[in-house]
This record gives C-alpha cells, structure tokens and sequence, in this order.
C-alpha cells in the first residue's frame, strides 16, 4: 500500500504544490479583499452587507476545489491511460478493487488536505474580523464548494478509467448534471440541512470508478 | 507435462464481428510458444485474453489452473507481461520504477534489473517518457526479470525496437527461459526474431488455429514445391497443398509431404504438372506458404 | 461491490431523470396562469382590474362593467394619486371626508412577504437601531446584536467582542419586563432607509409578544398582551408611514392579526394565512386595505376595512396548473437547496 501511495505520489507531487499554492492564493487574496474594505469602509460595512445582502466575500473560491478535483483526477489517472499502463497497475500482484481504492484514497487525502490547509487559514484570518455567526456563514458556504471538489475528483476518476467513448460521454453527462447540483443556489448556508447527505453522496461515488475498472479489465471498446 | 496454459472453445466477438470460435490450445510448462498470424486474426485478442484484459465471449481460458478473469491476485506473481511498445510508467525514472515494483513482490530479484541497467547508456534520474523505445524495452525487460516469473505474456516485443535492441532482447529472453525452465507466450511481427527464439509455433488463420507444433517439426518437414503448368492452370487448395498460386505458369504451394507423396497426391489429383522441385524453408515462408499472401 | 457500484449508478441515474424530464416537460409544455392587477375600489365597492391580452389592457370590475383609463384612475385615487395630480383631476373629498395629496400619501402603503423571507437560511445577528436619534436621519449602529439562551448579547463590529456592559443593561431590562429568553422567533427592519424606527418585536420562550427597541442609549421593552387561547408564531414589524401598527402577526391556526402602537392585538378577518407557504401582499390606503394571499392554487382577495380590520368583500381566483411532480433541488417558497418532490 505504500508503494501505490508512492507512485501516486510520483504523478501528482508538482501538482499537488502548485494546487495548495493556488488555492491558497486565492484564500488569501478573498482574504486580502475583505481587508482591503475594512480598511476602507470599517468592520462595520462587511458585518453589515454580510447579514442583510447575503455576500460572503469568497465567491472567487466558487469553482477553485471544483476545477482543483478535477485536475488532480487528471493528473493522477490520465498516466494510467497514457497507452494503457492502467494494465501494469492492474497486473500487479494486488487486488484490482483494493489497488483502486487506495489510488482514489491518496488522490483523495492530498485534495482533502489542499482544501484543509484552505479552511485553516481561512478560519484563522476571519475569525479576528467576524463573529462566529458570520465566519461559520462563509465556511459553510465555502464546504458545499469543497464537497464538489472532491465529488468531481470521484466522478472526472469514474470518466477517465472509463475505457469507450461512448460510455465515457454517458459518463460526462452525469457528471455534469450531479455536479450542477453543488451550484444551485448563491443563498449563504442554503445547503445546510442537505450538506451531510451530499458528503455522504461525493464519498460513495468513488465506487463509480470500480466499474470504468471493471470494463476495463473486460476490455470493452466501443 | 502440466499445461500452464489452457484455452477451450475460445470464442470472441467484437460486437457482431466474429474474430474466432472454438479454438483450443495449451502451452506446457517451459516451452516458449510464438503465435502468428497475419493482422486481424486475433492475436492481440489472444494476448489480451491471456493478460487478463479482455473478457473472452464464451469458452474457458486458465493460467496455471486459474480461470483468468477470476485469478487469485497474488498468483499474478508468477505471470510476468509485456505490454505492446514496452509501456513501462512515464513519470518514473529506473529507480523510482524499482522501488516501486520490488514492493509486490517477495522474490524480487533487485540484480538482475541493476545488472542490466547497468548496460544501459541513462541517467538514473532519467525519465522513462524520455527515453527512447530501445531503451524502454531493456527497463521493461529488467522489470520482468527480476520479478522472475514462471510464465510471460509478450505483445509484440520487436515493435520499435532496431535490430541491435531486438537482438539483446531475443538473447536475453532465451537464456532466461531456458536456464530457468520458463515458459513464454508471444507475439511478434518479425518473424526471423521468433524463430531464434521459440519452441513451438502457433498459427491463427481468420477463426482458426492453422497449426500448432514445435518449430523444429516444422522447418524439418515442410517444404515449397514449385512446378510448371499449363497457362491459365488454378490449383484448387487441399489439405496437403497449402495456398497454391500459379503466375505464368509457375506454380507455387506448401507441403509436409515428401517430394515421393507429392507425386502420388498430384497425380492422384490429376494435376498437369511438370519440372516438380522441392526446397527447404525458414519459417517466414513457411507461416507465408500456410498463411497466404493476400 | 460491483453489485454496489451498480446499484448506486442506477440510482443515480434513476434519481437525475426525475429530476431533469418532468423538468424538460414542464419548461416545454406548461404555461402557468396569472391573475391580473386586482384591487379593492373604496368609491365602487367592488374589485377592479386590469387583464393584460394580446388586444391591450382591459380594464374591469368584478360586477362587468368596464373602464377607460382616465376612469380607472378616478376609482383608485389613492393608488393613482400622482397621476390625478398631475391631471389636477385630483378630488377634494373621497367618500365624503376631504383629502389633501400629502395625507393620502402619509396613509398609503405597500406591504409584501413570501415565504421565502421566512424559510431561509438565517445568520442570526441584528443590527439596533437608535430610534430616538437627534440626528433627522437613522444611522445604524456600531454592533449588532445576538440571542442566545439566557441573555442578548451585543457585539462590536470594529473590536469583534462582547460589549458586556451594553448585553447586561438590555438583558436585565427585558428580563425585568416579564421576557422569557430563549427568543423564538423576532422581527425588526434594520434599515437605515425608513422614516422612523420601532425596532424589534420579539417572541418568547412563553409565545408572548416583546417590543425592544433602543431609546438614547437605553432599552425600551414592552410586552404586550396575547389574546385569549391563541398561540403565536410569526412576527412582522410593519414601520409604515401611518404609524397605525406596530407589526403583522401569525398564530399557530394561521390567523392573522394586527399590533397597533397601543399594544393592541386585533384580529384581521380573513379565513387563513400560512406565512411559511403564501405570498402575501397588503396595498392599504387611508380607507382600506386589498389583502392578496397567494397559494399554489389560488388568488384571494380581500378588502379589509382600514379601523376594524373586518372583511368587506372577497374574491377568488383559481389558478390552474398543468405541470406534473417532479423532484427538484429549490424551490420559489424557501432558499435552501435540498431534494424535495
């Protein structure tokens, strides 16, 4: 196990820098913004846009741990597809199921990790400048962002192990529509109440994949 | 002997195209069998089949026993592959690559891959993607060689390699299989490299096996008969006379019969021939003589 | 786990044709059904309205008699008050009594809410306005306030901290005045764009009804008397022009009532109201009110009298709707997002 960890390891490492450096600028130029108008107007104008005009400040972020799961499914999984080495993978003396469960898990614990360091400092700055209330109304907002970086690392996974294009295309269309479900509302915590069904969903999609797996193994083509 | 390979009524579609029913072959332990048959007979099929990559329609395919599709993880151990272009992981170099497989195997023989590094002309932090094919085809070989496998699957091992690189693969190849008692299933389109190489040879015709037999029986026994008829003449194919073909008058087929059981069958047969010659063959015109040109 | 994999993808997809076909079907196929502008006339005792087609706009009286532009005005003079003005068509007297534009004005007003201010999601800090400023415009505060279980509690914007002294002031006083925390539910309009400030009404833990608001400095609480047997539930401070209520409530039967400045709770006689699931919206004028509640199926109407808040007259409108079930993620009644048929 450790030694698909390494290998995972290997594909996505510049990656994985430049995903926490970009990801953390943007954090820290929401942050910067935020401190720019205080700087300007006073705490008072952000409490008070905030409570009364729903703005979180972040929207930057929106689609950042979106396009992030994205490219590190890329990163980490086209290598496998490039002429086929998914077959030295797969041939290795391992199970197929545990051998994709622990490629997805590592690719999975980096995001987590990028977007973990994203809320600390996230957290860290606005907990000086805001109550509780208003932090927690811009973290929570920003989780349903994260919750649909790691699906789309689940689902762009699911697409890429797929073997045929034409399944790959089904594929892409359902991605598409389960990841439009992540952005349906701009309303600050409109998500709360569905948030934990959501993480339970993003997480049980990377069985997904076992299945591209599976078609791939039975050589299916289009 | 045990049969590390075992194929019965092996039948594939691709869709509605049917690439072969019902063939059924075996490969014994420590014998190096060489499939060939021209493109599109399904030996890249037979090869995926065989690697575990392509579910077969119906019949039943095992490797030491095991039913491919539902092996035991860990006796993939003892199957070593090659996949077609020497693929190895572009974004390791020779060391990373090591340390990487040694990790899945217990026997792994970390010498044998470093002894023949060794002799390659690359930097160890040198990446894989850029590396040229015959230079791939050694870290390839290395890899197979220290994983030691009872049995190796090759997809077309000559592809891209020049005749240098081939040659140092085909050599390698032999003395380990043999020294070891190895047993090898491989393709390849240049046939001069399997013929240095192989035991026994196996021959996919569209649908079906034309011949499997040690490779030794075949250069003793078969044999390109040419002999003149008149203008016009076709030879109607049997089973002793494989593909004839006349061109002006020249008549041309491939025979396991002697030059005397020649005669007999073609008068037998009421051929018009004359000036009947018999000469040896090497196994590219014999798989051409079984084979057909077109 | 293959049997897993599939299991989940077929629910999935089973799960996104629920959601995107009725969808597709609905956008192509369904036309919804409006009704058009409707108000209450004082001077016809009648509904008017206006019904926009493809031939202009006709307008009407529920009793069928139909109206020219200029006589549409002359009908709702309060609500065509600058029009008339301008026309210097503006009478002196409506219905006996003599206006002036200015007093029409002061009376007239617009009230809206949908369930979808109610049903969302709520960050829970409020701004106090000082309603006694010296200054002729409101400014908003420095802090804003939260209600926790025991006590209010007021934080300043700049520092980020508890102002202690100010939470245990306003916490005493309202304590004092027989408020039971925690609040459940409260309503204020903390806006700096209104003529004056009322500031919050408040429900406690007993579902009595609280008025807190901020006089130079210093907490101003009232309490006010619920009536006999009824449970409230939803406040609605109103802060219009008129000064004649302090807020707009629910109770658990869905009845609606109106708080005056007197503390005074008085029923307004209309059958229902559910705030949680109706559009509400309340043109008053110095007269009347025209009261539109709107549910999934219907239009009512209600012209309510402007002292008594006893019904004059009603009407309603069926609202057809031909678009089948489907599962969706929002809705027009609430802003959360989470599966619902």
């Amino acid at each position: 196990m450790k030694a698909i960890f390494y290998k995972e390891w290997l594909k996505v490492r510049w990656y994985f820098i430049l995903a926490i450096a970009t990801s953390l600028g943007f954090s820290i130029f929401s942050i910067l913004r935020i401190n720019r108008v205080i700087e300007l107007k006073g705490a008072g104008h952000i409490w008070e846009v905030m409570i009364q005009r729903d703005v979180i400040f972040i929207d930057l972020m929106q689609f950042v741990p979106i396009i992030m799961g994205i490219c590190m499914a890329i990163v980490q999984f086209a290598p496998e597809m490039y002429h086929k080495s998914l077959k030295l993978t797969l041939h290795l003396p391992y199970s197929a199921l545990k051998m994709t469960f622990v490629m997805l898990f590592s690719g999975f614990l980096l995001l987590l990790g990028t977007f973990f360091i994203n809320m600390i400092v996230m957290n860290g700055y606005l907990s000086i400048v805001l109550a509780p209330e208003l932090k927690w109304q811009i973290l929570n907002t920003a989780t349903v962002w994260y919750l649909a970086g790691i699906a789309s690392y689940f689902l762009i996974a699911w697409i890429v192990f797929e073997p045929a294009w034409k399944r790959r295309l089904l594929n892409i269309g359902i991605t598409l529509l389960l990841l439009k479900i992540f952005f349906m509302s701009d309303m600050p915590q409109a998500y709360n109440s569905f948030l934990p069904y959501l993480a339970i969903g993003s997480i049980l999609i990377a069985s997904l994949s076992w299945l591209s797996i599976l078609r791939f193994k039975a050589g299916k083509q289009d | 002997m045990e049969n590390i390979i075992e194929c019965k009524n092996l039948t594939h579609y691709y869709g509605k195209r049917l690439i072969y029913e019902d063939i059924n072959f075996t490969v014994p332990k420590g014998r190096i069998l060489g499939l060939l048959g021209k493109n599109g007979t399904g030996k890249t099929t037979t090869i995926n089949i065989l690697s575990g990559y392509l579910k077969q329609h119906s019949g039943e395919c095992r490797l030491f026993g095991q039913e491919i599709q539902r092996m035991d993880p860990s006796l993939r151990q003892k199957i070593g592959i090659l996949i077609e272009g020497h693929v190895q992981y572009q974004f390791m170099n020779i060391q990373q690559i090591e340390k990487f497989y040694s990790a899945f195997y217990p026997k792994w023989k970390r010498e044998a891959y470093y002894e023949l590094m060794s002799k390659l002309k690359v930097a160890p932090k040198q990446m894989i993607s850029r590396m040229s094919c015959g230079q791939r085809s050694q870290v390839a070989l290395g890899l197979i060689l220290a994983q030691n496998p009872e049995l190796l699957i090759l997809d077309d091992f000559s592809l891209g390699l020049d005749s240098g690189y081939r040659r140092l693969f085909v050599d390698y190849l032999r003395d380990y299989a043999r020294s070891e008692g190895k047993t090898v299933f491989l393709t390849s389109h240049i046939i001069q490299d399997m013929e240095k190489l192989i035991d026994d040879c196996m021959i996919m015709d569209y649908g079906r096996i034309l011949i499997q037999k040690p490779i030794k029986e075949i250069l003793d026994t078969a044999r390109k008969y040419t002999f003149n008829v008149p203008d016009g003449y076709e030879m109607k194919a049997t089973e002793d006379f494989h593909y004839p073909l006349a061109i002006r008058g020249t008549l041309e087929t491939l025979s396991f019969l002697n030059k005397e059981s020649v005669e007999i069958k073609l008068k037998e047969l009421g051929i018009p021939y004359s000036n009947l010659q018999c000469s040896r063959v090497d196994l590219e015109e014999a798989f051409i003589g079984l084979s057909g040109k077109y | 786990m293959t049997y897993f994999s599939k299991i989940l993808l077929y629910l999935i997809i089973g799960f996104l044709a629920m959601w995107q076909l009725p969808w597709c079907y609905n956008f192509l196929a369904v036309e919804g059904s409006k009704s058009g502008f409707t108000l209450y006339s004082s001077i016809l005792d009648d509904f008017v309205f206006i019904k926009h087609s493809d031939a202009g706009a006709v307008r009407k009286s529920l009793s069928g008699k139909e109206f020219t532009q200029n006589q549409f005005d002359s009908i709702l003079p309060t609500f065509y008050l600058r029009q008339l003005v301008t026309d210097g068509r503006f009478p002196d007297t409506i219905k006996g009594i003599p206006v002036e534009p200015k007093m029409v004005q002061q009376e007239n007003f617009n009230y809206r809410c949908v369930p979808s201010d109610i049903n969302r999601p709520k960050i829970g800090l409020y701004s106090l306005l000082e309603s006694m400023s010296k200054r002729v415009d409101l400014v908003m505060p420095d802090d804003v306030f939260r209600l926790t279980d025991s006590r209010i509690e007021f934080i300043d914007m700049k520092s980020n901290s508890i102002n202690e002294n100010k939470s245990q002031i306003f916490t005493a006083e309202m304590k004092k005045k027989g408020l039971v925390f925690p609040v459940k539910t409260l309503s204020g309009n903390p806006t700096t764009r209104k003529e004056y400030d009322e500031g919050y009404v408040m429900l406690d833990a007993n579902n009595n009804v609280f008025h807190v608001k901020m006089t130079v400095g210093r907490p101003f609480v009232r309490s006010v008397k619920s009536p006999k047997d009824v449970t409230l539930k939803h406040l609605f401070i109103t802060e219009f022009r008129n000064r004649k209520t302090l807020a707009l409530i629910t109770d658990t039967e869905n009845k609606l009532y109106v708080l005056s400045p007197n503390y005074k709770i008085t029923k307004v006689d209309i059958p229902s109201y559910d705030p949680k699931l109706n559009y509400i919206t309340i043109m008053g004028n110095m007269f009347d009110w025209t009261i539109r509640i709107t549910s999934k199926t219907e239009d009512n109407y209600y012209a309510i009298d402007n002292n008594t808040y006893q019904r004059i007259k009603e009407h309603k409108n069926k609202l057809s709707s031909n678009g089948i079930p489907t599962l969706s993620f929002t809705s027009s009644l609430d802003k959360f997002v989470k599966p619902r048929f």
